[in-house]
């Protein structure tokens, strides 16, 4: 089954050249560091380089090496971006299924927390949070992204599943005495599947570009490098203004090729799954 | 009858925003006394540290933390006292400029910030609206393949970034256009004609750059939903009747737009967002620099009251966008009676 569902996508040329795009940033991000060992942190005399054969992709202020950064900070907005998107794929599958299956009181409950949620805009709360930490680590970046942008797909899966739980075999189920949970695993979640994939992968953008705003006003991981961090230091450092192209212009690229790769993606799945949208 | 239920249907609405922001002020409230490490416990030993610049001002503010954040009293007296106050517009003073209220030193760069975000949004909204509805109308042609393709790439590109970008070619290179501020430095604004016009050269680059970040997302939007509408049964059944292309595509246009306009609300809070790291890259004069300045010296009262201040402002926004929905479409008003 899930051959044929996979077969139509690489039919797709959109889904073949995001895949292929998106695939080779994952590449950079985890071999990268590992191909090219230079020390993202090391500071040489060597400042604000132009790119040459020393450095492909020139220096900072500080003399360190811009690729060495952007190999490194790929890796690490990757990292961000998938653990965010992890935590809001869970929120948002257990509030919406939740809400789905229990309806009444529990269904009202969560969803005005998830209307509440929907309508504060989570960077700023993100924003707020972030700037009561003195020492921020990645993980805790990822965690206070993914804790914000669950509630579109919460919403929309429990629309889904509302309609899910009329059909006869769900029925079928609940007469059989199915407990809550295994309605959820064994009735429910199969038919969100890829629903869930797409929204994930949106995730990851939500979780990239959320860290690439906070490090920019100086909250994002207080160690280590990533994209944001990368281009909070060129912005401090007036890079733009002094015409540093090599410094702002990569990392720049980098998370513009990330999401836009994963946002065709799921834009090609919507056309490959969705018979509406399908090229005649 | 429908004038009552668009009464009924906005009463609801406004219950629903005076919970959410009382939550919103709730969570100002709650966090930096929630999180391990008391960061106000902080401030007032890092205050303590410097007190030897000048003593009586630093003591003074520290005097005044103590007493706006309540510190000492129990916490349901600080709560409520922290949200009253938040209602009657008093938010505190502020630790770096003090002895400034938060009031006074937010309520002047608003205009700044709303002039910026405003025109920026409501031009993106319509010229990418109108892209989108273009790219279904012409579906699979070249024009829709352009939309769609630059639109899915455009639209990844982070606000700031392209402001970034754009200081670059017009501003560095080029050198037509000012690379920040919202005026020359060491201009007072008044309401001459060359303050203002230099206001709209400063205003080029940050405003394009919302504008064409924005676009995309619209366009993007706009396509799927005329799409989904051209296969609906109404749209299917005026085709079979011979109505003209055109005049469908009106029907369609106008139904497909709705959803535009909630997802209008919801995207406030993001461009809000965007808009204030964009105003850090311009060094414009607005809600976000501010912001900015604070966090590097974190003042927190002004933190907290930026927060309250924004969050409030699009509460607003939400209701005044439900509230030209309801008179839109009278669908959400009969949904609401169920």
């Amino acid at each position: 089954m899930f051959a044929t569902m996979i077969r139509p996508l690489f039919k797709n040329k959109k889904f073949i050249a995001g895949a292929c795009i998106f695939l080779f940033f994952l590449f950079l991000g985890l071999f990268g560091p590992m191909i090219y060992r230079v020390d993202p942190m090391e500071m040489t005399w060597d400042y604000e380089k132009p790119p040459s054969p020393a450095h492909p992709l020139g220096t900072d202020t500080y003399g360190r090496d811009i690729l060495a950064q952007l190999l490194n900070g790929i890796r690490s907005s990757l990292y961000i971006g998938f653990l965010a998107a992890l935590i809001s794929l869970v929120i948002g599958t257990i509030v919406g299924s939740l809400s789905a299956v229990k309806r009444g009181v529990v269904d009202d409950l969560l969803m005005a927390i998830t209307n509440i949620v929907l309508t504060t805009p989570s960077i700023l709360i993100a924003i707020l949070i972030a700037s009561y930490f003195k020492v921020r680590s990645v993980e805790m970046i990822a965690l206070i992204l993914g804790f914000f942008q669950w509630p579109w797909f919460a919403r929309a899966i429990r629309a889904q599943l509302m309609s899910v739980m009329s059909r006869e075999y769900v029925q079928l189920s609940v007469l059989a005495g199915y407990s809550d949970l295994r309605l959820i695993v064994e009735d429910l979640i199969p038919t969100i599947a890829t629903y869930a994939f797409m929204a994930f992968v949106l995730f990851i953008n939500g979780g990239i570009l959320g860290e690439a705003a906070l490090s920019l006003i100086g909250l994002g991981p207080t160690k280590g490098i990533s994209l944001g961090i990368m281009l909070q230091w060129a912005v401090l450092m007036e890079a733009v203004r002094r015409s540093l192209w090599w410094w702002f212009v990569p990392p720049g690229v980098a998370i513009v090729a990330i999401t836009a790769s994963l946002l065709i993606i799921s834009t090609a799945m919507d056309e490959v799954f969705n018979p509406r949208l399908r090229e005649e | 009858m429908a004038s009552r239920s668009i009464v009924k249907y906005l009463a609801r609405r406004f219950l629903f925003l005076l919970v959410t922001y009382i939550v919103a002020t709730t969570i100002v409230f709650i966090l930096p006394r929630a999180i391990p490490g008391n960061p106000l416990a902080q401030i007032l030993s890092n205050l303590s540290r410097v007190a030897q610049a000048k003593p009586e001002l630093i003591r003074a503010a520290e005097r005044t933390l103590m007493e706006e954040f309540g510190l000492g009293k129990p916490w349901y007296v600080q709560y409520f006292e922290f949200v009253s106050k938040a209602f009657r517009g008093n938010l505190g003073t502020s630790i770096t400029f003090y002895p400034r209220k938060v009031v006074d030193l937010v309520v002047p760069v608003i205009p700044w910030t709303l002039m910026l975000l405003l025109p920026a949004t409501i031009v993106a909204w319509i010229l990418g609206n109108s892209l989108g509805a273009l790219a279904a109308y012409r579906r699979n042609t070249w024009v829709d393949k352009l939309v769609l393709n630059t639109s899915l790439v455009v639209s990844q590109i982070p606000y700031y970034w392209l402001g970034m970008l754009f200081i670059f070619f017009f501003g560095v290179r080029l050198g037509i256009l000012p690379t920040q501020g919202a005026y020359p430095q060491g201009m007072i604004p008044n309401w001459s004609w060359t303050f203002v016009l230099s206001v709209l050269k400063h205003y080029v680059l940050p405003f394009s750059s919302i504008v064409v970040s924005a676009l995309g997302g619209w366009a993007i939007g706009m396509r799927l939903m005329v799409i989904y509408e051209l296969g609906s049964d109404y749209a299917m059944f005026a085709e079979y009747l011979g109505m003209k292309d055109k005049r469908v595509f009106n029907y369609v246009f106008r139904n497909s737009l709705l959803p535009q306009i909630t997802g209008l609300a919801l995207q406030l809070g993001g461009i809000l967002g965007g808009s204030l790291i964009t105003e850090i890259v311009f060094n414009y004069p607005g809600t976000g620099y501010l912001l900015f300045r604070a966090l590097t010296t974190l003042d927190y009262p002004l933190i907290q009251g930026i927060f309250v201040i924004l969050i409030a402002s699009i509460y607003l926004a939400n209701f005044l966008v439900d509230f030209v929905y309801a008179v839109i479409d009278p669908r959400v008003r009969i949904g609401q009676e169920e």
